[in-house]
């Protein structure tokens, strides 16, 4: 009946669209899990929050910040330089990424150079600020940039602020010039305030660019107060209009159509009336040297931005991890997985293989046997905490060997001898029994016919027990924290402690050192755990073909 | 029961001597009282039905039984005059002199050569010096030319026998078995699973194995059972209902059971 077969040919392609639609998503579903792991591996991008403009200057003021060439920085915002020289920082790690103590050097304030760089850090205009800033207590002193540039050519991690002019070319190869940002937007105070539970946003470049050609009329539009903009052109002539220009910034925006008039102070020469017009006009804004702004006590507007980058680089997979992974690449955290992997195989594999053999080819399959397999099965489901626990209360504690590979790889051992005793069985369990019976015939013991003919035409399922026993192995975290340690040095020794890679996963993000490491960290082991699945198929493979 | 010591002088040309024997799996009777004497350097061919007995009696004769639970056997099998049943005979001694080929082929997942030399290598052959490899060869292809193999594998001893169709399969068990050097082959319907062509090619291997070997063969096919062997046994319910020359079995059976048989009236 034609009714009847196109209800059914209706109901096929409804089934047939369904599971269409059910398996792309799958495949949606894979290919979004494993292009953001890579797409976050491979690359970073994160926003920045900065109160400086991203301009930076080589020789601010005539001045030149130089560090020790050991220190790798290409450029540095002026809080930062300010925070170096008032005891913020004491190593270069969260400025550089190098593990080197932080060694400021300051020339002698006495000298005119030393008074310059004083004023460079701590602002000209320091007739509004209360307490007059000053170096920190860690700032050696150098009688003068001479000394000073010796200071910190001879010294690791050295810091200075001298004359530019004072840094010959002979110098240029001994220390490292690093331009600073210094260029910030300060607004008159009244523009940050908190009106109707709403503040100025973080800006991005655009609206940076949009307040300095005087296209916002009113503070409303960034989320502001409602204040018309007065944006105050810099002192003409002066060292701060260079600097707008050279920003990109198109200065002398009061000329601009549709702008309001500026605040007539803010025509008035010199820099400190400048920063004192801006601080006294309501809506007033204008850009300035932090070191001004901050010594007049003008606010200054957040910059948000991005920072773009390669994540995973083969620096990262060659250097060794310093403090604490926030530095440094993750060699020796490779090797010691590798050597995790090897001992815990080197362990588990033996004795996985043995058992099965003993279950398939000797025990006498009775009530014991059940036991013996309802107990590896129930084994396999245990949580991998549990056997940290076990292995942490049993090898660390009882029999004393204490956090190291050893703990950590019998623990993983018990944690997989399940998975390749159950696995094992089975490839044995499927050689066919006429083989045996082939072997057996021809006179061999029962031994050699394990040994000459059952395992290796098992090899290729034992094998791919190996594979997942090694696979969970790898990506063990829970188990590895308790015994083996998390020492991310090159482990020396069977009991020395030792970190692998899933548990450097877990400690980047859970010690909050470094998101974008973790994913790095991630991609490597995802390589290591596909490296490894793809060689055992390619041996399995060839297996097969004999 | 029997011993070994308890050996009776073989009669002479008698290979295997079967004398009353019983075999039981746990309560079930799978032999009743069988009797026979295979002759060297012949081929015994068994027929009956399905599940009369003749696979479980074959097996007997190279201890293949051992490896099932439960079994329990009564009654004397002499193999040149000493009996086989009991603990004391060496299973392992005995399947190198009793060879065995089996209804499906079970080539080892290993290359041709490695088939072949795996009885003389299991057997403790150690191929270490130039010498002693040149004589493993010698034993591989000697092997393959009497399983008639050899002309059609010997470009490809080195590659997996897996590769083998399955007649070349079969033979190459079977030339597995004769690198052992065995006395005595017993073959478990070796062509059942077999095209005719390699039937016929397996067969003619027998005529020319019977030379060297006594054979026991246990087959489904009757005309088989009349081309190749030179005596028949017939098996009904585990009893052997008569044991003769084939001609005679064929042609002039004396019990009404094998005439049955034979004419084709069940089985």
């Amino acid at each position: 009946m034609p009714k009847v077969s196109a209800s059914r040919r209706a109901q096929e392609r409804l089934a047939f669209g369904t599971i269409r639609v059910l398996s792309l998503l799958t495949i949606a579903i894979l290919a979004l899990i494993v292009g953001f792991i890579l797409y976050k591996g491979l690359r970073f991008s994160n926003e920045t929050r900065s109160t400086v403009l991203p301009y930076a200057e080589r020789s601010p003021s005539g001045l030149a910040l130089v560090v020790n060439p050991g220190i790798d920085l290409e450029s540095i915002d002026f809080p930062t330089a300010y925070g170096i020289f008032t005891d913020e920082y004491i190593n270069w790690a969260k400025i550089s990424a190098d593990d080197t103590d932080l060694v400021p050097v300051a020339v002698d304030p006495g000298t005119p150079e030393g008074k310059a760089a004083e004023r460079f850090l701590f602002g000209s205009g320091t007739q509004s600020s209360e307490e007059p800033a000053a170096y920190g207590g860690a700032v050696k002193k150098a009688a003068d940039a001479r000394a000073a540039l010796a200071a910190v050519e001879s010294t690791a991690g050295a810091v200075a602020i001298v004359p530019a002019g004072a840094v010959t070319p002979g110098d240029a190869k001994k220390v490292r010039v690093v331009p600073v940002r210094r260029l910030c937007l300060a607004v008159n105070e009244d523009v940050m305030a908190i009106v109707d539970n709403r503040s100025i946003e973080d800006l991005g470049d655009g609206d940076f660019a949009r307040l300095a050609r005087g296209e916002i009329a009113n503070w409303k539009e960034l989320g502001g107060p409602d204040l018309p903009v007065r944006f105050a052109a810099p002192p003409a002539g002066s060292e701060l209009e260079a600097a707008v220009k050279a920003a990109g910034f198109a200065a002398g925006s009061s000329a601009a159509p549709g702008s309001p008039a500026a605040p007539a102070a803010a025509q008035a020469p010199g820099e400190g009336g400048y920063a004192a017009a801006i601080a006294s006009t309501r809506g007033a804004a204008g850009f300035a040297f932090a070191a001004d702004a901050q010594a007049a006590s003008l606010q200054t507007l957040t910059r948000k931005g991005v920072v773009r980058g390669w994540n995973l680089t083969l620096r990262y997979l060659v250097e060794e991890p310093r403090l604490s992974g926030r530095v440094g690449g993750i060699s020796t955290i490779i090797l010691n997985t590798f050597f995790m992997l090897a001992l815990t195989l080197l362990l588990a594999a033996p004795i996985g293989v043995a058992a099965a053999v003993y279950l398939i080819e000797y025990a006498k399959q009775g009530p014991l046997v059940r036991i013996l397999r309802l107990g590896t099965e129930t084994l396999a489901g245990i949580p991998s905490i549990i056997f940290g626990l076990f292995g942490f209360l049993f090898f660390v504690n009882i029999l004393h060997f204490g956090f190291g590979l050893m703990s950590g790889c019998l623990t993983l051992t018990l944690m997989i001898l399940p998975t390749i005793v159950r696995t094992s069985e089975e490839a044995l369990k499927s050689v066919s029994g006429s083989l045996r019976e082939g072997s057996l015939a021809l006179g061999a013991t029962k031994l050699q016919t394990i040994v000459r003919v059952v395992i290796p035409a098992a090899a290729p399922g034992i094998l791919t027990g190996l594979i997942l026993g090694v696979g969970r192995a790898v990506g063990e975290t829970a188990a590895l924290l308790f015994t083996m340690g998390s020492d991310y040095k090159l482990a020396v020794g069977l009991f020395s402690s030792a970190r692998a890679l899933s548990t450097h996963v877990y400690l980047l993000f859970a010690e909050g050192i470094s998101f974008d490491r973790a994913f790095s960290t991630a991609t490597v082991l995802i390589a290591i755990v596909l490296i490894f699945n793809f060689a055992a198929r390619r041996l399995i493979g060839r297996m097969g073909e004999n | 029961m029997a011993t070994s010591e308890a050996t009776a002088t073989p009669a002479p040309g008698v290979k295997i001597e079967v004398r009353d024997l019983d075999l039981w799996y746990g309560q079930t009777q799978a032999l009743k009282r069988v009797s026979m004497d295979v002759s060297a350097n012949s081929i015994t061919a068994l027929i009956g039905p399905s599940g009369c007995g003749k696979s479980t009696f074959l097996r007997v004769l190279d201890r293949m039984n051992d490896l099932i639970d439960g079994i329990r056997i009564e009654g004397r099998v002499l193999y040149e005059g000493r009996d086989i049943t009991g603990p004391a005979s060496d299973v392992i001694e005995l399947r190198k002199k009793i060879g065995m080929v089996f209804q499906k082929p079970n080539p080892f997942p290993m290359s041709v050569y490695d088939n072949v030399a795996y009885g003389p290598r299991v057997h403790g052959f150690r191929a270490r010096t130039p010498a002693e490899r040149r004589k493993l060869d010698e034993m591989v292809e000697r092997s393959l030319v009497n399983a008639a193999l050899f002309d059609e594998v010997k470009d490809r001893l080195r590659k997996s026998a897996m590769g083998l169709s399955g007649g070349q399969q079969q033979r190459l068990c079977i030339a597995r078995v004769l690198a052992v050097e065995p006395d005595v082959l017993l073959m478990d319907e070796p062509t059942s699973a077999l095209d005719p062509i390699s039937t016929s090619k397996i067969e003619a291997l027998l005529e020319e194995l019977k030379r060297r070997y006594t054979i026991v063969i246990v087959t489904h096919n009757m005309q088989q059972a009349g081309r190749v062997s030179d005596s028949t046994g017939f098996f009904l319910h585990g009893e052997l209902v008569e044991f003769a020359p084939t001609k005679e079995i064929f042609f002039n059976p004396k019990d009404k059971r094998t005439e049955n048989y034979i004419s084709g009236r069940f089985g």
